[in-house]
């Protein structure tokens, strides 16, 4: 008597969908080898599915927040013409980026120069969409409103340590210019949000 | 089926809100979803994937096609089963990206010599692993996630009898390489 193949069992397991599948069930059912193949195959589907979930090993939610946040600057930035902001906005998001991935690098000097630069793109981003804004809603207002609250606070920091302009202290003005960037993004994002919310 | 289920009633109070929220671009429930979704999004993709890195990109890429289609998602079945179909394509697509490694016959040829020092048993982890890629796929979307030959062939841009015939051949290799003994 000649077996069932690997493909005819598989069309026996789902009996009824598959051509022959009706000539093979009833082999089966005087074939002891054949049964017990199929049962080999139920057995392994079954703990095919009973293997444990693997999980991420890391969260790479912020990397998904951060790429909808550049699709979002980029679909506004498309719809309102400002090419090339849009494109700062690119490089921009490149450079953050790398500064959250790459090891800190050497020379605080440069670093400070790089952190100031992305702090005035941001200038920018952000005088362009207050210029094409014409309408705020009450939680844009407080949230951008808390944000610069901040923003002001931090410039008055800076505005202090730099008057002291050794190079100790340039290494301690760092994290001030990287919150400011940071607090920078998040009212660019505010003020995105709220394009986004009413289909600017 | 049983993730599935189990995945979708976490969501089941607020699903309806959460999408209506993602859709108008609010963040917090992107993370909603994500954190729903983000462990069998992966699972999915890691049995697919060759690698971990691979599977943590195709994580990332769901979520962000999840975020910029879900005004396609039109709530006529379960989110889960639309996040999932969004998951399978992207993996399968990564497949293709790196299909310069996943040419069957080369793959197999390639593992000839390994595979006879394949110890007598393996375990299914690493007999699964052990498959070639479009055979591990095939096994995966159809025996786990309950996929049909005609959708993965649709996902896969191949004929149904390819997804037949690569489901016999993992089956048959899964078979000899668990050292599977006669049951009575």
């Amino acid at each position: 008597m000649m077996h069932l193949t690997m493909e005819q069992l598989l069309a026996v397991r789902h009996a009824g969908s598959e051509p022959g599948s009706a000539e093979s069930q009833a082999h089966v059912q005087v074939c002891p080898e054949c049964a017990a193949e199929l049962d080999r195959l139920h057995q392994r589907v079954a703990r095919l599915r009973a293997l444990p979930t693997l999980r991420p090993p890391r969260d790479r939610f912020a990397a998904v927040a951060a790429r909808v946040r550049h699709d979002r600057r980029q679909l506004y930035f498309r719809r309102t013409g400002i090419g090339a902001l849009a494109l700062a906005a690119s490089l921009l998001l490149a450079v953050v980026g790398r500064d959250l991935m790459a090891p800190p690098a050497a020379n605080a000097s440069d670093q400070l120069t790089t952190v100031m630069a992305e702090s005035a793109t941001l200038e920018q981003a952000l005088r362009q969409i207050r210029s094409s804004q014409q309408v705020t809603d009450a939680y844009t207002t407080r949230a951008a409103a808390s944000l610069e609250d901040r923003i002001a606070e931090l410039d008055h920091e800076l505005e202090s340590a730099q008057m002291q302009t050794s190079p100790a202290t340039r290494s301690e003005l760092l994290p001030l210019w990287r919150e400011r960037v940071g607090l920078m993004d998040a009212l660019v994002d505010v003020h995105l949000t709220r394009a986004h919310n009413v289909g600017l | 089926m049983t993730k599935a289920l189990a995945v979708d009633s976490y969501l089941a109070g607020d699903a309806e809100s959460v999408v209506a929220r993602v859709r108008v671009g609010d963040p917090a429930a992107l993370e909603i979803l994500y954190r729903a979704y983000e462990a069998p999004v992966f699972n999915l993709a890691r049995r697919i994937c060759r690698t971990v890195e691979d599977a943590e990109d195709v994580l990332q890429e769901t979520f962000f096609e999840v975020y910029r289609s879900i005004g396609q998602y039109r709530g006529d079945g379960p989110l889960w089963g639309w996040v999932r179909r969004v998951a399978s394509s992207k993996a399968l697509m990564r497949l293709r990206r790196n299909k310069y490694r996943d040419t069957d016959e080369l793959f197999d040829e390639a593992h000839a010599v390994r595979r006879e020092d394949t110890p007598l048993r393996m375990d299914l982890e690493a007999a699964l692993e052990r498959l070639p890629e479009t055979s591990r796929a095939v096994v995966w979307l159809h025996d786990v996630e309950g996929y049909t030959h005609e959708e993965i062939a649709e996902m896969m841009d191949r004929t149904p009898s390819f997804s037949k015939s690569q489901l016999s051949r993992a089956h048959a290799k899964l078979r000899a390489w668990l050292g599977e003994e006669a049951l009575t």
